[in-house]
């Protein structure tokens, strides 16, 4: 034993149980002993209760089963079905063989050392040269092992570096991808070649322009990794056409007529950009807003071709981005097409910034619409031929030839109105419109009485509105209505109705407009009094709406009317002129005159009673707020007591 | 009472000389739909436009060797629709760049007379077909699907057999002589359709 190296000799005991689980660290689980209960369940389910407890009949099969079952009796639960082995010793004995097969390996182990007659404990060979290499070496070695390892890990740890780097770069290229999925869902997008085109005109909805209203889609590669990404960061970029850059309107706008036409064509009055819709891609506004401009150029495009061809009795005026016309003597239309690129913000300062409410929103709206509209008619199937070979063109234009239709008729199937004659219209009516409004306002502000209401008519054309115009008294609504009137409102003229069924055509002179409702005002108090006196109980005798004696008025005619009290000694005469204003005369009887001279003629008493001279009210100081309310206090005065 | 003198030239020609530009291509009877449904996606935003029309090929035997061909078409869905006469010329043989087929087109609606005053003026039927199928279009550019079905019995329109088991597509544009863009639209069209129906120039001439 001694000068030998060491030998280490490692005794365990024998597994009496299995091995369950090797864990990671190697630690080892044993399944743990059958319990007692177990133990007989175990034993139980190898009894076979169905065989005959006879030994005789099956002896030979018996003892050919249990040398088959005893190797694998320890193992055999599965099979215990078979044939419970008789043998009850049987893992006894086992336990027992194998306790000896250990107990003589450690014999003959213990032989072995102790003895070492046949053999000997040789541990295992060294590699001699190992102790003797200096000290220089081993370091040498273990730096150079050292080495390797380090790089391999280095290797192990730059694939996974670049793995990581090719995730981040994957999630962005995905990201490219799903923004460009988005914008294919919204735009129409395809491929040439090895770039992304889309389209963004409004060729395939059926304009004619001939812009072609191509973008570009390109990859937004200036991102620094390094850095965090900005919030706003998209990795698609679209690449508009330059004219279509920045924003545009249209605006329309009426103005009185300029002296001079020096300054024309330099409109460019720009107003703030509309809010972002949150949510959307700057490429989705970018877009939005190129088809803006797109669309207001050829709206501009149209209207100023149209200006140019169609002849009118004034002609109208296309200078650089405006379009000039008259709808009224005196009045100015203007389009203008106004586009700013965003760049140059010092343009906002521009002399005619004091009508920023100018622009009438309404026509730019229904510009676009019309623009739609013509749109549309390049797409409504009356265009498609049948047969299909023919060429396109209007499904009634076809008919022209066999039908042999003549220029009216074929001048009437065409496009009747353009655009901008229909924008002109629109302009006028609107124009038409404010005017009578403003008109009817400042007669009902100046004038308080009679009271002039206006009841305006929810839905209207674009060319056509009405109101309903009511000249009434206050107090006396119930009474003295009888002046209704209905105004329809056209493009150049004013169709009145009156409730008496006489319909009366102005034209768009707010003067004679003006004029008419005073004359109507002023009929209003003779109706007043005439129904007032029905109330009262006075009797009418005589009425007047258009009299011919006294001065001349400048507007319309003056009315008069004579009312007799109830017991016929008092007459009230009112004459009402828009001008001459009213006059009030009361008729005494003769009884109450002191100037008339007594008569031998008429000597009987009774003709005292009979009515004589007239006298005129100082109108103005009568009590009353109105002239119904003092005409009512005239009557009562005039009517005695019972 | 006398008519009045005649004071202005009646109008001799001066009508533009239109070009047709055509390219044919053809798809099988299943692949119909997915060709459908390309073209509903690329052409302009319009509900599909059925048609079926009868076709008339008139022919005038002169004394020289070609004989003058004119076609002679009507609707069977719209019956009051005019009759539509076409004469086309022959290809035009420009360099062999040309993109698509061109020739001259003369289009005229007709009333519905037209078969008796052809026959009148010396022309004879030289056959009839039936087609049937859809319509689109995209701004100046027309694609015709259509599937053509012989006439068994003159005259009787009812009683067809298709002549195929496809469908002929047809992408045509009229338009004045001298406008080379036309084919580059065509050919980028085309090209957009490329792996479902493949248009080409097919040279009538080359298939007699």
């Amino acid at each position: 034993m001694s000068g030998a190296p060491a030998v280490r000799v490692s005794i365990e005991s024998s597994c009496e149980r299995q091995v369950q689980e090797v864990s990671l660290d190697g630690l080892e689980t044993y399944a743990p002993p059958l319990s007692m209960s177990q133990n007989l369940a175990k034993l139980a389910q190898r009894i076979d209760f169905g065989q005959s407890s006879d030994e005789d009949e099956d002896g030979p099969e018996r003892d050919s089963r249990e040398q088959w079952s005893k190797p694998e009796a320890e193992e055999d639960e599965g099979m215990v079905k078979f044939q419970p082995s008789l043998w009850p010793w049987d893992s006894v004995r086992n336990n027992l063989r194998s306790s000896l097969t250990e107990m003589c390996v450690l014999h003959d182990v213990l032989s072995v050392l102790k003895d070492k007659k046949y053999m000997t404990l040789d541990p295992v060979s060294q590699d001699p040269s190992v102790g003797k290499t200096p000290q220089v070496f081993q370091l040498l070695s273990k730096k150079k092992s050292l080495a390797t390892a380090a790089q391999l890990l280095l290797r192990g740890a730059e694939k996974l570096t670049k793995s990581v780097v090719e995730n981040q770069e994957q999630r962005r290229q995905r990201d490219f991808n799903s923004e460009l999925l988005r914008l294919r869902s919204q735009w129409k997008l395809r491929k040439v070649g090895d770039k992304i085109l889309g389209d963004l005109s409004y060729r395939s909805a059926g304009s004619m322009f001939p812009h072609h209203g191509t973008f570009e889609v390109i990859k937004n590669t200036d991102l620094d990794l390094d850095k965090k990404i900005p919030d706003d960061y998209c990795p698609l970029n679209v690449q508009i056409p330059s004219e279509l850059e920045g924003s545009a309107y249209i605006k329309v706008s009426i103005q009185k007529q300029s002296p001079d036409i020096g300054d024309l064509g330099t409109v460019n009055l720009f107003r703030r950009q509309a809010k972002a819709k949150p949510g959307s891609q700057m490429w989705h506004l970018k877009l939005e807003a190129a088809q803006n401009v797109l669309l207001c150029k050829e709206i501009f495009a149209q209207l100023s071709r149209e200006a140019v061809q169609i002849k009118s009795q004034i002609p109208h005026i296309v200078v650089k981005n405006q379009i000039i016309s008259q709808p009224f003597p005196g009045l100015q239309l203007s389009i203008s097409l106004c586009h700013s690129t965003g760049e140059k913000k010092n343009q906002r300062a521009s002399p005619d910034k004091s009508k920023p409410d100018d622009h009438l929103y309404v026509l730019e709206h229904n510009l676009h619409q019309l623009i739609r509209e013509f749109h549309k008619q390049t797409l409504s199937s009356v265009v498609m031929p049948h047969p299909a070979s023919a060429p396109f063109s209007h499904k009634r234009l076809r008919m022209a030839g066999p039908m042999a239709y003549d220029k009216a008729e074929i001048s009437s199937l065409q496009q009747s109105e353009g655009l901008l004659e229909k924008i002109i219209k629109q302009a006028k009516h609107i124009f038409l419109r404010s005017r009578t409004a403003r008109t009817i306002d400042s007669l009902a502000s100046r004038i308080e009485d009679p009271q002039i209401q206006a009841h305006w008519s929810n839905i209207n054309d674009v060319y056509e509105s009405s109101v309903k115009v009511l000249i009434t008294s206050q107090g006396y609504e119930q009474i003295c209505k009888s002046i209704q009137l209905q105004l329809n409102i056209g493009v150049e003229q004013i169709r009145v109705v009156h409730r008496d069924g006489r319909v009366i055509t102005l034209s768009h002179q707010e003067q004679e407009l003006q004029d008419f409702l005073l004359s109507q005002m002023s009929q209003h108090q003779v109706h007043a009094v005439q129904q007032l006196a029905k109330v009262m109980g006075w009797h009418v005798l005589s009425f007047s709406n258009h009299v011919g004696l006294g001065p001349i008025e400048s507007i319309g005619n003056a009315s008069a009317i004579t009312v007799a009290s109830p017991n016929g000694e008092y007459a009230i005469s009112v004459r009402n002129g828009p001008e001459s204003g009213c006059k009030v005369l009361v008729q005494f009887p003769r009884s109450q005159a002191k100037e008339l001279p007594k008569s031998d003629v008429v000597q009987d008493g009774k003709w005292t009673h009979l009515r004589g001279p007239y006298k005129e009210v100082h109108w103005g100081r009568m009590e009353g707020r109105n002239f119904v309310y003092k005409m009512e206090l005239l009557m009562a005065a005039l009517t005695p007591c019972p | 009472m006398e008519a009045p003198p005649v004071s202005v030239m009646p109008v001799t020609g001066g009508a533009i000389n239109m070009m047709e530009y055509l390219l044919q291509g053809s798809v099988l009877d299943q692949s119909l739909e997915s060709l459908l449904h390309r073209l509903r996606g690329l052409c302009d935003n319009m509900e599909p436009e059925s048609f079926a029309d009868h076709e008339l090929v008139y022919l005038l035997k002169g004394q020289q060797g070609n004989p003058f061909l004119l076609r002679a078409r009507r609707s069977l869905l719209h019956p009051p629709a005019p009759w539509h006469l076409r004469y086309l010329g022959q290809p035009e043989v420009g360099d062999k760049s040309r993109l698509a087929l061109v020739r001259n087109c003369v289009d005229v609606s007709a009333s519905h007379g037209l078969p008796e005053v052809l026959n009148e003026m010396g022309f004879r039927m030289d056959h009839e077909f039936v087609a049937k199928g859809q319509l689109f279009r995209k701004g100046g550019m027309k694609v015709v699907v259509s599937k053509l079905s012989r006439v068994l019995v003159p005259g009787n329109t009812e009683n067809t057999e298709p002549l195929s088991l496809s469908y002929l597509v047809e992408l045509s544009v009229l338009a004045p002589a001298g406008q080379d863009t036309v084919s580059e639209d065509m050919r980028s069209f085309a090209e957009q359709l490329k792996p479902l129906v493949h248009l080409e120039k097919i040279d009538p001439k080359r298939l007699m």
